[in-house]
């Protein structure tokens, strides 16, 4: 008797419940479904809900009292009978006026609600586990030297400096860069296809450039590494004298950007698509030319939405790990010079949870607190997203 | 049709804005308009009726090449404004549409403030050469437009805001800002209620000092109202155009009474 067995019992037995309640309920009715007050399917699936609840509660019961054993003969039979039991009294109590519609209706808007629930509970644990290892990593290592430190220097042995300054700055400045080449290309991009570009070079160049997102970002990293890194350094760095390495966060800061043209144009142009004719006729029709038009009146109406894809390519920018680690290095530093090697908050969270790791040691510890700030960080964005779409679309609705 | 309230009418020396003749407009396939000629009198209110599907909307937006905007949109003919060929390659459709401005179906402004709204064409157009004479062209554009009263204290406020009939006054006293010399109107009050549409009219024989108006109405008791000069199109052709009072009371054409008696359309 094992559990995969059991688990087949059960659903074999629902079906069942269900096939009974359809029947019972034509039988009840004397085999006239009008009769009825739910459709017999109704009935059906509300004896199968009285049979498959009671039954998951009590598996669901009996796992967490005795997880590792298999289910003996006892509960074999246990399980199924209770909610046999329940499927039974109700199959005794069916009536042409019983209102399993309702029962059913109810029952899937729980459904509905409990799978909200997960999602919302998994956030909030996320976020729980971060706050407590970064407890622990505060109750080791004072907060002020954490974030106002300049220097990030660990050292497993202990005694290290671990400020995220220097992190802060690379993964802003990266982004930054990033987001300088997404917005314009993307914005500019995705104007031309929603206003100027034939229909069939649309139907080729969208899917060309949505594309680019498919691209895993490991091979993003590979083409900065070995293409767009010593390019910038023989062209641009060394005969500018800015510095000799092929890691810098030009590099990756350029081919982030690259990777995060879709999602600006992508959205964007599903937003100007969604700009309404008669705002582009009312402009038209005042003689503006087209570019005119597109400038004064078709972006400002899709501004609320724009600044969101624009956020959502941030996000991206800034959780992104591996473009980073190929582009940029793995220095941290606190520089201006763009064709230095820099590195990011979540370069450095890999790398202090990479190999022998110690879960007490701070050197460990702060990858928590990494990932806490990036956390806080990115919800910031996102309020500030919320805010500006909420105070234009007063403006503009 | 002794409930129409017809406007006098004083049409003896007007002289021709606009000429059409011979237009025919295609759709890819579908032969739209077929063989039309009509004058927009200069100072006249001209109103297009007809039965939904017959042409009247089409041949508005011929008038301002606004049917250059659709690619399967053909045009065949000669439409004039003041002697020249609208449709001559020399002539460029953003400067023709300064010149015969259009007010759309549904109120459209755009989403800015009450100023941005009505100065944007003269701001497009470098029609002030400073503030103060914005601020002048957008109080008279709003003045003529019977805003500039509702308004007057929230021009900062947004366009959008307004209600229907103050947002289609709005879109009017945009078009007007431009001193077009001619202005169509596609079915202005078909959005409007009865108290906004009233005012609407109202504001549309105020317009005939000034402008030319060329209106589309599906409502034959608008036409009488706000119109000198009515043209009924039936099916792509353009059945019978003369006075108002003489469409309404005295039609030549058989469609034209079927339709004006409410048997056909």
């Amino acid at each position: 008797m094992t559990l995969p067995l059991l688990l087949l019992l059960l659903v074999i037995l629902a079906l069942g419940s269900f096939l009974a309640g359809r029947a019972r309920a034509l039988m009840v009715a004397g085999g006239d479904a009008r009769r009825l007050h739910s459709l017999p399917a109704h009935h059906g699936l509300n004896l199968m809900l009285a049979f498959a609840l009671p039954s998951a509660v009590a598996l669901a019961g009996w796992l967490l009292a005795r997880p590792a054993a298999a289910p003996g003969p006892a509960a074999m039979l246990a399980i199924p009978a209770i909610g046999l039991a329940a499927a039974a009294s109700l199959w005794l109590t069916m009536r042409p006026e019983s209102r399993a519609r309702n029962e059913v209706e109810a029952a899937a808007k729980g459904f509905l609600i409990l799978c909200s629930v997960i999602a919302i509970a998994t956030t909030v644990g996320i976020v729980l586990s971060l706050l407590f290892e970064t407890a622990g990593f505060f109750r080791q290592y004072p907060a002020a030297k954490f974030f106002f430190g300049t220097v990030w220097r660990p050292d497993f042995r202990g005694d290290s400096d671990l400020g995220f300054l220097p992190l802060l700055w690379g993964t802003i400045y990266v982004s930054a860069i990033a987001l300088a080449v997404a917005v314009p290309v993307g914005l500019f991009a995705a104007v031309y296809m929603s206003e100027y570009a034939s229909p069939r070079f649309r139907t080729f160049a969208k899917p060309a450039i949505e594309m680019l997102a498919g691209i895993p970002t490991i091979v993003y990293g590979l083409f900065a590494l070995i293409t767009v890194g010593p390019l910038l350094r023989d062209w641009i760095a060394s005969p500018l004298g800015l510095g000799t390495s092929g890691a810098s966060v030009a590099t990756a800061g350029l081919v982030m950007g690259v990777m995060t043209i879709p999602f600006v144009s992508s959205l964007s142009d599903d937003i100007i698509n969604a700009v309404p004719q008669s705002l582009r006729d009312g402009s038209l029709g005042l003689g503006a030319t087209k570019s005119e038009t597109i400038r004064q009146v078709v972006l400002p109406a899709a501004l609320p939405g724009i600044v969101g894809a624009v956020l959502l390519a941030a996000s991206r920018a800034i959780g992104e790990t591996m473009i980073v680690v190929l582009g940029a290095g793995a220095a941290a530093k606190l520089s201006l010079n763009p064709f230095e090697a820099m590195t990011t908050v979540t370069v450095k969270i890999v790398s202090q949870l990479t190999g022998d790791t110690d879960f007490s040691a701070p050197e460990t510890l702060v990858a928590f607190a990494l990932g806490l700030t990036l956390f806080a960080l990115t919800l910031g964005l996102n309020i500030l997203a919320l805010i500006i779409v909420r105070k234009y679309r007063e403006q503009y609705e | 049709m002794n409930d129409l309230r017809l406007t006098e009418r004083d049409l003896d020396n007007r002289t021709a804005r606009m000429t059409a003749r011979k237009v025919q407009v295609h759709y890819g396939q579908n032969h739209a308009l077929k063989d039309v000629d009509v004058d927009i009198l200069d100072k006249t209110v001209t109103a297009f009726i007809g039965p939904s599907g017959c042409g009247k909307s089409t041949f508005l937006r011929c008038l301002n090449r606004m049917n250059d905007t659709i690619a399967a949109c053909r045009v065949e003919g000669q439409i004039t404004l003041e002697g020249e060929d609208i449709y001559d390659r020399r002539v460029d459709p953003v400067q023709l549409r300064a010149k015969v401005g259009m007010v759309f179906q549904k109120p459209n402004p755009f989403p800015k403030s009450i100023y941005d709204n009505v100065a944007y064409g003269p701001r497009i157009h470098g029609l002030a050469r400073n503030r103060a004479e914005l601020d002048e062209v957008v109080e008279k554009s709003l003045r003529r437009a019977a805003l500039w009263a509702e308004v007057k204290d929230r021009l900062h406020a947004p366009g959008t805001g307004l209600s229907g009939g103050q947002q289609q006054r709005l879109c009017i006293a945009r078009a007007v800002a431009t001193e077009p010399e001619v202005l169509l109107m596609d079915e202005p009050c078909s959005a409007l209620d009865p108290i906004a549409t009233a005012q609407v009219e109202e504001l549309i024989d105020e317009l005939r000092e000034n402008f030319s108006v060329v209106i589309v109405t599906h409502s034959m008791q608008q036409a009488a109202r706000v119109s000198q000069k009515t043209a009924f199109f039936h099916m792509g052709h353009l059945v019978e155009h003369g006075d108002t009072a003489q469409i309404f009371t005295n039609p030549r054409d058989p469609r034209t009474e079927s339709y004006i008696t409410g048997r056909i359309g």
